[in-house]
Parts: C-alpha cells; sequence; structure tokens
C-alpha cells in the first residue's frame, strides 16, 4: 500500500463533492516541500464553508496544526497555529474570563478559516469583523517562505489575506485579543415580529445591543411576510444571574450533543415539513416577548447542538445563499427576495437576518458592508439554479454582494470583488470558477 | 510522566487526555528525536492546562546518554515510540532499514523501558503502558520485519508484567490496530477498522484505569486477530495479507 492521498472531499453543504489531494502536515519544512511541488493549491481548516472555497487540485489541511503558542492571561491575547478550532479557544478561555470578540454560528471552524473569511458574527454593527481583533499572523507564501503579517510589518499581505479565501497563502498561525467576560451566560430577549416592517424597526431598535439577530419564517406572503423572533443578548454580569448560577459563573454543564446518525433520504425535507418546522419554530414562543438567562453555546451555536446537522439535506447536499443589500434599500431588497423565494415553494429551514454595520476600509476583501444581510439554506435540487439566478438579478440590482464562503453558484458579477490576491500557487476551486465566469 | 517517542499523536493525545482527567504530574519529560515537534507539544500543554514539561532529546539508533535520565521522577511511562521502515517488498533486503525497524521498536527500546522500570520497581509502584502493534500477533507478508519486532515487543511486555507484579508496577501492552497518524497519511483505511489518536487515547486511559493487562484500541480488532491468528499455516501461507 502506498500512499496517495487523493481523498473525496466536501464542505459542509456537501455540494459539491470532489476527489483530490489532500495533505496535513505540522513541520514547516514538509509544508514548503508541499508548497513548492504542487501547483493550484489551497488550504482547508475544518471545512465549514458551505461550498468549493476551500477545495482545489491540491489541498493542504491544517488538521495537523492544531497547538497553541502562546496566551498572555493579563491581557488576554492568545496566539495558536492556524487548525485550532474556536470551541479549542473557548474551552480554554471562558473559565478564564475571556471570550471571542467575534464568532459565526458555529464554533467548529479554524482560526485560519476565521481569518481567510474575515467571520462576522450577531455583533458585527458594534464590534465589527474577526480581523479587527487580530494583531500578527504568519503566512506560508508561494516560495515557501514564513512572513508575520500586521498592520505594521508586510501590511499589504496583512489586508490581502484577511477575507482573502486562502488565496494569498497558507495561514499558519494567528495571535489575536480576547473579550473580557464575567459569566459565560448571556442576558437574553427574543422578540416576536408580525413582519418585515416590525422586524426592521426591531433592528434599528436595537442598535445599542451588542448581539442582534433575526430568524425569519420565509414561508409566509402578504401581510404575514418576513414574520419572526429577533433574539438580542449582552454578556450577563454575575450578579444578574439566577441564584444556582452565580456561583460558578464561568463553568457550564457538559451537555449531551446528539448525532445524525446518517443521511436523510432526499424526500424527507420537502416544502412540507419546512413548513411545519418553521410554523413550529415560531409558535413555540407563547409570549411577544421572553428575556431570560442562557449559556453562550445555546445563545451563539443553537445548530452546534446537533451534530452533522447537515447530513439532513440528504445525499445531494445543499447550499446557503448569504447576500447582503446596502441599508438604505434594506427593506425593499429583503421584500423582494422574501417574496420570490416564498412564490418557489422552496423553503429554507434556517433563514437568518442581520444588520451590519460600517465597514473597515482597510480590510478591502471582508464581505460585510453597511446594510442587512440575509443567509437561507435551500436543499441542491433541479429547481436550484433557476432560484438562485432570480435572487442573483435582485441582489445586482441593489448593488449587493454574495459571501464567498458560502457561495457554491451564484454569478460572479457577485462574487468577483477580491483584489490583490492573484497568485500563481494558490487558487480554490472556487476562484478558478469565478475567474471562468462558470456555475457548476 | 514520562512519555517515550512525543512527537506521536496517540502519546500526545493520551496526555491531554490525563490532564483533561484532573491527573496531576509535576512534570512531564518529553523524550524525543524531534525537539521542534516536541516544543510546540510543550507549549500547547502550558497554555492549556498550565502543565510544566522538559524535553529531553534522544535518538534510538544512537547511543543514549543516560545520565540525562537519571533525575527524572515520576511514576507513570507511556512508550510510543515506533517507526514502520519499508515494508517487506523494498525493504526486506535492506539491512539499513532492517536495522531500524528492529532497534527502534525493539532492541534499543527495550534498555530504555528497563531503566525506568529498575526505578519504578524500586519505588514499588507505577504504571508502564506499551504500545505495540496487532502486526505482532502473526508475521504477514506485508510488513513482518515490523511484525516480529513488535510480537518480540508484545513479548518483552508480557513478560515484564509477570515480573513487575509482585513488586506493584503494573504494566499495559496496548495494540492499537489501524489509526490515523502520520504513520498511516494517505492510505486507503477502511474507516470502520480505523481509529483517530484522540479515540485510541480515550480507550487507553479507561484501561489504564481499570489496570488490563492488555488491550485492542477497537473491540472489532480482537474479532480479526482471533481469526487471523487462527488460520491453519498451510492456507496462511498462501494467502495475500
Ligand atoms: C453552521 C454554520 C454557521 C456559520 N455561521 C457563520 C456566521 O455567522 N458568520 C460567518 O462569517 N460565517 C459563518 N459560517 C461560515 C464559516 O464561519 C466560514 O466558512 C469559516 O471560514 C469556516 O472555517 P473552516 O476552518 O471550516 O475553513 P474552511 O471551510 O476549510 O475554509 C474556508 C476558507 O478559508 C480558507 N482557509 C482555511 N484555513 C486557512 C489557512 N490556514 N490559511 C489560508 N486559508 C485558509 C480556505 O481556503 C477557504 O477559502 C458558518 C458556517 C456554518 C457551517
Amino acid at each position: 500500500m502506498k500512499p496517495n492521498f487523493v481523498k473525496k472531499v466536501t464542505n459542509w453543504g456537501n455540494f459539491p463533492v470532489v476527489e483530490k489531494e489532500m495533505r496535513s502536515e505540522d513541520q514547516y519544512s514538509k509544508i514548503k516541500d508541499f508548497v513548492l511541488n504542487h501547483n493550484e493549491i489551497i488550504a482547508r481548516g475544518n471545512g465549514r464553508c458551505y461550498g468549493d472555497s476551500s477545495l482545489a487540485e491540491s489541498i493542504f489541511s491544517t488538521k495537523k496544526l492544531n497547538k497553541f503558542i502562546s496566551f498572555d492571561r493579563l491581557n488576554g491575547i492568545i496566539e495558536c497555529e492556524s487548525g485550532v478550532l474556536l470551541s479549542d479557544v473557548l474551552e480554554i478561555s471562558v473559565p478564564q474570563g475571556y471570550f471571542l470578540y467575534v464568532t459565526p454560528g458555529t464554533k467548529f471552524i479554524s482560526v485560519g478559516g476565521a481569518l481567510a473569511s474575515d467571520v462576522h458574527g450577531k455583533n458585527h454593527h458594534a464590534e465589527g469583523c474577526f480581523s479587527e481583533y487580530v494583531i500578527d499572523f504568519k503566512l506560508m507564501n508561494e516560495k515557501g517562505e514564513i512572513i508575520t503579517c500586521s498592520r505594521e510589518e508586510n501590511s499589504d499581505k496583512f489586508w490581502a489575506t484577511i477575507g482573502g479565501m486562502g488565496l494569498t497563502g497558507i495561514i499558519l498561525s494567528v495571535k489575536f485579543k480576547l473579550k473580557n467576560i464575567e459569566s459565560a451566560y448571556i442576558r437574553q430577549e427574543s422578540i416576536k415580529a408580525e413582519n418585515l416592517d416590525e422586524i426592521f424597526r426591531l433592528f434599528e431598535e436595537s442598535e445599542s445591543w451588542t448581539y442582534t439577530v433575526a430568524w425569519i419564517d420565509c414561508l409566509q406572503k402578504g401581510k404575514d411576510l418576513g414574520r419572526s423572533i429577533m433574539m438580542r443578548g449582552e454578556h450577563a454580569f454575575p450578579h444578574e444571574l439566577p441564584e444556582k448560577l452565580k456561583n460558578n459563573p464561568l463553568r457550564l454543564k457538559k451537555k449531551f450533543s446528539p448525532t445524525v446518525p446518517f443521511y436523510f433520504p432526499g424526500f424527507a425535507l420537502n416544502s412540507l415539513t419546512v413548513k411545519i418546522f418553521n410554523y413550529l419554530y415560531y409558535k413555540k414562543q407563547a409570549k411577544k416577548e421572553v428575556k431570560n438567562f442562557t449559556d453562550y453555546d445555546t445563545f451563539f451555536y443553537p445548530l452546534d447542538f446537533v451534530n452533522d446537522w447537515n447530513k439532513i439535506y440528504g445525499k445531494k447536499g445543499f447550499i446557503q445563499y448569504q447576500m447582503m443589500i446596502p441599508k438604505d434599500k434594506g427593506r425593499e431588497g429583503m421584500q423582494r427576495i422574501l417574496e420570490t423565494i416564498a412564490n418557489s415553494g422552496s423553503g429554507s429551514f434556517l433563514a437568518v437576518l442581520k444588520l451590519y454595520g460600517k465597514e473597515n476600509p482597510e480590510a478591502y476583501n471582508s464581505f460585510p458592508f453597511e446594510g442587512y444581510s440575509l443567509a437561507l439554506d435551500f436543499k441542491v435540487d433541479k429547481n436550484l439554479k433557476k432560484l438562485i439566478g432570480q435572487l442573483d438579478s435582485i441582489v445586482e440590482e441593489y448593488n449587493g454582494k454574495i459571501y464567498l464562503t458560502k457561495d457554491s453558484m451564484s454569478r460572479s458579477s457577485l462574487t468577483n470583488y477580491l483584489k490583490n490576491v492573484e497568485n500563481p500557487k494558490f487558487i480554490s476551486l472556487q476562484h478558478k470558477r469565478i475567474l471562468n465566469n462558470n456555475t457548476i | 510522566m514520562i512519555v517515550l517517542g512525543s512527537t506521536s499523536e496517540v502519546a500526545q493525545a493520551f496526555v491531554e487526555k490525563a490532564l483533561q482527567e484532573g491527573e496531576k504530574f509535576e512534570k512531564i519529560y518529553l523524550l524525543t528525536s524531534s525537539r521542534e515537534a516536541s516544543e510546540r507539544f510543550a507549549k500547547h500543554i502550558d497554555v492549556k492546562f498550565f502543565q510544566q514539561s522538559e524535553i529531553i532529546e534522544i535518538d534510538l539508533t544512537k547511543e543514549i546518554n543516560y545520565t540525562k535520565l537519571e533525575q527524572i521522577s515520576s511514576n507513570l511511562l507511556f512508550c510510543a515510540t515506533g517507526f514502520l521502515g519499508e515494508g517487506s517488498e523494498e525493504g526486506l533486503y535492506d539491512d539499513k532499514n532492517t536495522a531500524r525497524i528492529i532497534e527502534i521498536n525493539y532492541s534499543k527500546l527495550v534498555p530504555l523501558i528497563n531503566f525506568f522500570a529498575q526505578k519504578f520497581e524500586s519505588k514499588r509502584s507505577g504504571t508502564i503502558i506499551g504500545l505495540s502493534s496487532v502486526a505482532g500477533d502473526r508475521g504477514r507478508q506485508s510488513n513482518f520485519i515490523y511484525g516480529s519486532a513488535k510480537a518480540a515487543f508484545t513479548a518483552y511486555l508480557s513478560g515484564l508484567r509477570n515480573y513487575l507484579f509482585e513488586k506493584k508496577v503494573h504494566v499495559m501492552t496496548v495494540k492499537p490496530g489501524f489509526m490515523d497518524t502520520k504513520m498511516t497519511e494517505g492510505l486507503p483505511l477502511n474507516p470502520a477498522l480505523t481509529a483517530t489518536p484522540k479515540q485510541a487515547a480515550d480507550c487507553i486511559y479507561k484501561a489504564f484505569k481499570k489496570q488490563k493487562n492488555s488491550i485492542y484500541v477497537l473491540p472489532i480488532w480482537s474479532v480479526i486477530m482471533l481469526i487471523i491468528r487462527n488460520i491453519p499455516e498451510f492456507i496462511f501461507k498462501k494467502l495475500k495479507l
């Protein structure tokens, strides 16, 4: 048996699936050999992007770059290798009173992936993207050299790499700041909104909250269009907490996580099941407004509770469509997007609406800008391309954008926005597709 | 705790598992031939668990300087050193390859373990965990030099267990089966038969707490090896295993 490293690889959406060479090394000298001896390389973290952005002819997996390097506990500055997961960071930082400044909706992503996608969270309007808290990182370039990048040193590479989707090289390690917390709990308010007008008003009213997000039932039409639940939260102080949590405010009990054991058959998820799910989700909350305390895992990572939930979409997989429309046209654009989806009958389990704050003009490759974004999951089937085409047209009309880390089939006029990343060595299947103006 | 072969992913996963479970070690001694990789691990456990460690370079293919090891005091030894070498086709008649396999997996390793065993014996306490291999259960054409060294190592561990029993030192033999590690990267392994280092570590830790004598990491391997050991030789010799 000779190793050949060719593997079936796919990301979170299970679409597309490719057979490519995938290697993982932890010694810099070996990573350098890999870079010098291969072409069309892309780095891959934990494969939590949805489409083809971490797939290439030769994939470098950072799975083995999984070690912490240092933790300055006084100032909350941590340095780790790029394959360390955010969940690993939280495991050690939370008990010591530190949280991630910016976290996406899953903690099972790598630090390298967080930087390459410059991820955002529920607090973008207040605290920006992941990169705001990055002090420096080490990057292996196309010559196999390791360069340190910060705002002062190699700053051109620093900014190109942030949100640069791995096209500038392999991020080896990252040093970043953490935020102080006094408890592992969130003071949360959930408020039901009857329709689009109400949810937009709630967003505007909630701007002083650190964390805001809304879940939309996207099968509703007419006067119920935009029926949703707004969730907003703040890190709780120990004195606010209920008695039973006060004693050990930084420790959570271990929870049981069920695992989806196999791919669901394709018919399991049709518009009826989605309708029922959405109905129940909305009705679950009986009162107009609920105020409570919840642990950080439940607040930030509700989906992580079920391992491998992506399998419920069946073997053909699914995509996530995340688009963004400028703020002044947000209400109008979202209405048209939601109407188009409701008319198509292709429901989405999950539709997340979010208001974003001002972008950081230096981080020119990052996705967010001031506006509204909607993220939707769609099962891959024969009708999907047509729907995506319709949605893309609307997004284009409003000068919107598509999030690259979720893209797998949008038109390139909406995704071809990276600058300063062209590189003969590092290219993903996604970037090739975008440059060639192809859809899968 | 003393770790022989501290760049091994299973050894590292075991150290993490033990620390997670709240085991206390004054210091962890990382014995290794690769300082760089062990330094990464040393920093990692310092950040993660406030755990102090010390790296001691040793190379089993060279003369071992035992004075460096005199000051070590511990009552848990985890031995994960191993060298697969080239399988029979390429490696059989390559003497260097053969010598290396035998040295690292057995002949140079045994005196090193004996050195620590003696320390444990004099204190009348301690546990020695040795990673052997299913390859040592029966010689197969694909890797029998490695297998023979592991067979010898398995026999050594079993004898040592017997010898140290009265002296209150426990010896545990681990036969991992396929593992998803550097050693096997890129090989088309059956996932149902392959353990991740973390799975292996969890299982080894459990067995360590229960003072087991000899374990397979995935239970399925005890069945597979039972069958393989019992195939009559006149059939076995014709098989392509
Ligand atoms: C349930 C769920 C919820 C999510 N919620 C959010 C959210 O709220 N906000 C948000 O912003 N994102 C969100 N995401 C997307 C996710 O945060 C990003 O896709 C993230 O980049 C995935 O990280 P990863 O480690 O899995 O990287 P991968 O998916 O493996 O790779 C993603 C990109 O990063 C690059 N990359 C990874 N590691 C390196 C490296 N070491 N060097 C160079 N390039 C590298 C890859 O080339 C690729 O382009 C969510 C994803 C899921 C599955």
